[in-house]
């Protein structure tokens, strides 16, 4: 973790005739960020820059030390991204195979590609249901899946966007849990739960495509819970 | 489909996927090949129950438990090729073709119910590699045919979906009411599958 986790200097992102995102100026480092702001505000724009999912059209940004237009791939072998929604990242048919297919890039050995699953399918508690059928499961344990998927590749920054969107109460606070344990990975969480916002170590709110506060999670979500009130 | 795969330690299982497609492959087309002729079909049948029987399936009735069940998911295909065939060529050769089309797709079900779909993708790949060096990419190939099986569940689930709400808002079921819905669903599944594939770091 030597490089900045997130540089951006006047980062505009435009999707079709809109600008989602406008003129960002960001230096984050902290370990874990939040991001907060309502509906259509930037923040998943945001989240799909930070993993090179979508390329700035105006000013630069650096992921990770990463230039996200140049050096895409290598971008995305170092992060990981888990979405709102699991059944559009689960490929294979059990448990076993999906998280072993994060590995296919790397092209491990059929061993440690062995190992590496195990380890991970223990580690979100998913062993006992290796060779269930993904799409089986239930949205929790779906969501784990996703979130075992991504971490077993072992990335330096996760991002995720709304991970607990289609969770109950429970199974939220386990995904949450397992994305802010300290594991030696960075992340980025999208959320609309602030009381989520409130366990990251910085936050940023977004109105608009700009960047309307940076900083502490207390105060940014005294900011935004004002806007809101207004 | 995809979660038709059966742990066991039958031969086939034991097999690489690679020269167990090939076997699989000869058989359907052998007995595709066949006469239209009673024994053709007594011969298309007892293939497939020999075959089934050696597969070690593991359903405590060597094989034919499931094979009653891959049948039972084939009746309407069998039901109308043999009707159609009955009235235009006669029973002889509309039960030996029924048949005969039935067990090459039973045989070709033993795939998928004795290989698991990382192996099928990466004997896949593995075959295609040759065809690199024409600028073929037999990675993307193999991720491409993997997914395209793998989304057969998730549509379906969709299409589920879709006809639930539907009934829901009380639309009478119709072609028209849910192609498009169903459409628009299906394209919005693509894309963040799409997407989901490229943070997975897949090509």
């Amino acid at each position: 973790m030597t490089s900045r986790a997130l540089l951006l200097d006047g980062v505009g992102v435009r999707l079709g005739e809109v600008d989602a995102l406008r003129d960002v100026d960001l230096d984050l480092d902290a370990r874990t960020v939040a991001v907060v702001g309502e509906n259509g505000s930037g923040k998943s724009t945001f989240a799909r820059l930070a993993a090179g999912l979508v390329t700035p059209t105006a000013g630069t940004a650096r992921i990770l030390g990463l230039d996200p237009v140049r050096q895409a791939a290598e971008l995305r072998r170092r992060v990981a991204v888990v979405f709102s929604n699991p059944d559009a990242q689960i490929v294979m048919p059990t448990v076993a195979e999906d998280v072993a297919f994060s590995l296919r890039p790397d092209r491990l050995g059929r061993e440690e590609t062995r190992r590496r699953v195990e380890e991970t399918l223990a580690r979100f508690g998913l062993s006992e249901l290796r060779e269930r059928s993904s799409h089986e499961l239930s949205g929790g344990q779906k969501q784990l899946l996703a979130l075992a998927g991504a971490f077993v590749r072992r990335p330096e920054l996760v991002i995720a966007d709304e991970p607990t969107t289609y969770l109950d109460a429970r199974n939220a606070r386990l995904v949450a849990d397992h994305l802010l344990a300290d594991t030696g990975h960075r992340l980025v969480l999208v959320t609309h739960d602030l009381a989520l916002a409130a366990r990251c170590d910085a936050a940023v709110l977004f109105a608009r495509g700009r960047v309307e506060a940076v900083g502490r999670p207390a105060d940014v979500i005294a900011e935004y819970e004002s806007a809101l009130a207004c | 489909m995809l979660s038709l795969y059966r742990p066991g330690d039958g031969i086939l299982h034991r097999m690489p996927a690679g020269p167990k497609l090939l076997l699989l492959l000869a058989l359907v087309l052998a007995v595709s090949l066949l006469p239209s002729r009673w024994w053709a079909a007594a011969v298309a049948g007892g293939v497939v129950v020999v075959v089934y029987a050696c597969a070690g399936l593991r359903d405590g009735m060597l094989g034919m438990r499931e094979l009653a069940r891959q049948t039972v998911a084939l009746r309407w295909l069998i039901v109308v090729t043999l009707a159609l065939q009955l009235i235009f060529l006669g029973p002889e050769a509309a039960v030996a073709n029924t048949t005969r089309v039935t067990a090459a797709v039973l045989l070709a079900g033993l795939l998928s119910l004795t290989t698991r779909v990382t192996d099928l993708l990466d004997a896949v790949e593995h075959g295609l590699r040759p065809l690199d060096r024409l600028r073929f990419d037999s990675e993307r190939a193999a991720v491409l045919l993997t997914v395209t099986i793998t989304t057969v569940p998730v549509l379906a689930r969709l299409a589920g979906e879709v006809r639930e709400a539907q009934r829901a808002r009380g639309v009478r079921p119709g072609v028209r009411f849910f192609a498009v819905p169903f459409l628009i669903l299906s394209l919005k599944h693509a894309d963040q599958l799409g997407e989901a594939l490229s943070a997975r770091g897949v090509r």
